[in-house]
């Protein structure tokens, strides 16, 4: 898959999700971020907060930076503010909000131990469903949190350079070698993407 | 008129305009060169050092770019995203119509295309150029490939092709700097084609430089760094494009003049000398119009761009457009069939893998129609396509979440391999494109419009294009072989051609051996409007050698007062 089918991918998420909760949360959203003084962008300042938690567990900090380190919720909010459609940015929002009422309480008065539980529990409901399946929108948002995040963190500088291995000019090309001896063997950040 | 009065006037700086410019300034012309966008300096080129994380978006298009790029970002094309959206044209403000929908991917800057090009270099063969004649198809090529060859020895040596020679009739080597190499799926893939099949799979022939040039005449051109960011424009000068090539050559005579956001929009003719005297501009920034004057005029505004020219050049001699006694001009549009192919999943393997991003792949060359191969079409098509391991992307769908999801990124995925098809596509009257006097772009110049399809034979060939590629991936062993087609008008091949013909016959086609107009014989056109076939394979490099020669018969011809 390229770069441009996965992100196109993103739009074939979760139908089902239309029929979840408010679009009033859509206008909310809408409605917050044109108030004057708050931040330039697509999310409030809430919503940013619960997307940078997801985040954080989706990739977190280990040995190497996480997602947050990386400034995924920032790019998320670039991308729905400026390149998903309104389709897309209603079905994320409404999916959010119903996640946001998935764990009894609002997300963000969770411990972090129920946090990971609930992310966890709804993840591997997403992955368990057959791909023709309708997945609830609480679902439906971990699984979108979880493209939007790896995208944003793997094209992310610490992304490409501490978890993956970026070359900017290789210089050469060797064509088949051992994987211990390609860079530090590790996954290279840009793959060959042969353009025709 | 003497300040605008040149000997050699050249119309667009893509491969054929950087070529004409090059070889007409070095032989002592004094040379007007126009290109109708901005000028791109070899260098200039905003986003080829930035890495993924210095781009916006990811890459992506924002909704702002495909407001403006409805037809640039249509399936079958590339190009509007952060890096590389510059080189593409505003569709909204570049207008066309579409009686029949037609893909017309366009970069209006000086380098024109050769800066966003696939960089596929594979010389035609004899039976290419005998094609035509021999099936009674469109009109035959009035030159053969030995008419050819040199040229193309001349153009290949310049530019610097990476290849292997492989002894192909139906695919003659060149002048080649070292071959890329294949990877182990590809090698692996090779081995069983020519086991099973009898087919060759060969390393792709590239204007990558592989190695140093063999000449010293580009000292701004350096060897490829396998970064395959080729279409951001290359600062290390590792590929072909006219900004890193020929320009500069023909700048470096002093005989070049160039003249940018010089929109070509008419021919001058005197009808008493029978010749054309210049050509009509108008300024893309300031609508200012200028007429310039020359002895001798090259056309390679690119196929459509030089079929606009004609077209809206009326007068009482070309009342159907300049050169148009024929009435082919405009028509028998080709291209290349385009999209469809498949893919497959290569287990094993895990221990190897490769350094640098190859810009390159490998080249199935064509097998149909010939020797003892007979199908119910004529001519036939080759595959590109290439291998390489899956990227983090594959773990989105999987259970992979937390550290592990890091840790299973780090080591790079299964195999996989995957092919298209390139198809010849036959010339056909039908195939036409026209101008609407009745719609004005915003320069109050009229709109081409589409009238192109494929035909029975092109429809015939896509199934066997489909039904090979299955076929070899399978019979390789591979697992999950699908096919795919990607939706596709004629034009996605980025190859349109033929809508100005070289041909034997005034009366059937519109230029004769030499690129030369059959009725204006100090007018040549090096672009792909000149094809007569289209052949299978990429015709960059027949453009090139083609504008090479053209250029060495005019200056001839100037010489000996024949023009």
């Amino acid at each position: 898959m390229n770069r441009r089918e996965w992100l196109k991918s993103m739009s074939a998420l979760a139908v089902g999700v239309i029929a979840g909760p408010s679009l009033l949360a859509v206008a909310e959203a809408h409605a917050a971020s044109q108030k004057p003084g708050a931040a330039p962008g697509f999310f409030t300042a809430a919503q940013l907060a619960l997307i940078g938690a997801v985040a954080d567990i989706i990739i977190p900090r280990t040995d190497t930076p996480g997602a947050v380190d990386a400034g995924v919720p920032r790019f998320i909010d670039q991308m729905f503010k400026d390149v998903y459609t309104p389709q897309e940015q209603k079905r994320y929002v409404t999916s959010m909000a119903a996640f946001d009422t998935a764990g009894g309480k609002p997300f963000l008065q969770l411990d972090e131990a129920q946090r990971k539980a609930l992310v966890m529990k709804l993840h591997a409901q997403a992955i368990a469903a057959p791909a023709s399946a309708t997945l609830p929108p609480a679902t439906t948002f971990v699984l979108m949190s979880k493209k939007l995040t790896m995208l944003g963190f793997f094209l992310s500088e610490p992304g490409c350079t501490q978890v993956l291995q970026y070359s900017p000019v290789p210089g050469a090309f060797k064509a088949d070698i051992p994987l211990a001896e390609a860079g530090n063997g590790k996954a290279w950040a840009v793959e060959t993407d042969l353009k025709i | 008129m003497d300040t605008n009065t040149y000997d050699a006037i050249v119309v667009g700086t893509g491969v054929s305009g950087g070529w004409a410019a090059k070889e007409l300034t070095e032989k002592g012309l004094k040379t007007l060169v126009l290109d109708r966008g901005p000028m791109v300096k070899h260098g200039d080129y905003p986003t080829a050092m930035k890495a993924p994380w210095e781009l916006p978006y990811g890459d992506a298009p924002t909704r702002e770019d495909i407001a403006r790029h409805p037809i640039h970002t249509r399936p079958s094309f590339y190009g509007i995203t952060q890096s590389t959206k510059h080189w593409f044209v505003d569709d909204i403000d570049n207008p066309y119509e579409e009686t029949k929908p037609f893909d017309w991917f366009r970069g209006y800057h000086v380098g024109g295309r050769s800066l966003m090009w696939g960089r596929q270099s594979y010389r035609f063969s004899p039976m290419d150029f005998e094609a035509n004649g021999k099936e009674g198809v469109g009109v035959d090529w009035p030159i053969r490939y030995d008419d050819l060859a040199p040229w193309y020895d001349y153009v290949e040596h310049f530019i610097g092709v990476s290849g292997n020679t492989d002894h192909l009739a139906q695919l003659p080597d060149g002048d080649f700097l070292p071959p890329m190499e294949l990877n182990c799926v590809e090698k692996d893939f090779r081995g069983k084609l020519d086991a099973k099949l009898n087919r060759k799979l060969i390393i792709g022939r590239t204007a990558n430089l592989s190695a140093p040039l063999k000449h010293d005449q580009s000292p701004q051109r350096g060897t490829c760094q396998y970064r395959n960011l080729c279409m951001r424009g290359c600062p290390f000068g590792g590929y072909f494009s006219s900004n890193s090539s020929t320009l500069p050559s023909a700048e470096r005579t002093g005989n070049m003049t160039m003249v940018t956001n010089a929109i070509v929009y008419e021919m001058i003719y005197d009808d008493k000398k029978g010749k054309a005297t210049g050509v009509r501009v108008l300024d893309a920034e300031t609508g200012h119009q200028t007429d310039y004057f020359g002895r001798i005029i090259f056309l390679c505004a690119s196929t459509f761009g030089t079929s606009h020219i004609l077209l809206n050049s009326v007068s009482s001699r070309f009342p159907n457009g300049f050169g148009n006694d024929s009435g082919e001009v405009g028509h028998n549009i080709m291209d290349h069939l385009f999209g469809s192919g498949a893919h497959a999943l290569v287990d094993g393997h895990e221990d190897r893998y490769y350094f640098g991003r190859r810009p390159n792949g490998f080249y199935i060359p064509r097998y149909r129609n010939i020797g003892g191969d007979k199908r119910d079409y004529l001519r036939g098509y080759g595959f590109q396509g290439g291998a390489s391991r899956a990227d983090w992307t594959r773990l989105a769908d999987t259970d992979a979440i937390g550290a592990d999801l890091k840790k299973a990124a780090e080591k790079p995925g299964p195999w996989s391999i995957g092919m298209m098809g390139f198809g010849e596509m036959l010339p056909s009257h039908k195939n036409k494109v026209t101008l609407d006097r009745n719609r004005k772009d915003k320069y109050g110049l009229p709109v081409l419009n589409f009238d192109a399809a494929h035909q029975e034979n092109e429809l015939r060939m896509a199934k066997d294009i489909i039904a090979d590629a299955m076929e070899m991936l399978n019979a390789a062993g591979y697992r999950n072989v699908e096919s795919f087609v990607t939706p596709a008008n004629v034009g996605a091949g980025i190859h349109e051609m033929g809508t100005a013909r070289m041909g034997r016959d005034p009366k059937t086609s519109v230029l004769n051996a030499w690129n030369q107009m059959h009725a204006c014989k100090n007018v040549f056109i090096t672009d792909g409007s000149a094809m007569a076939s289209s052949a299978c394979q990429n015709p960059s490099l027949t453009y090139m050698a083609l504008t090479a020669r053209a250029a060495n018969h005019a200056v001839e011809e100037l010489k000996r007062g024949n023009v």
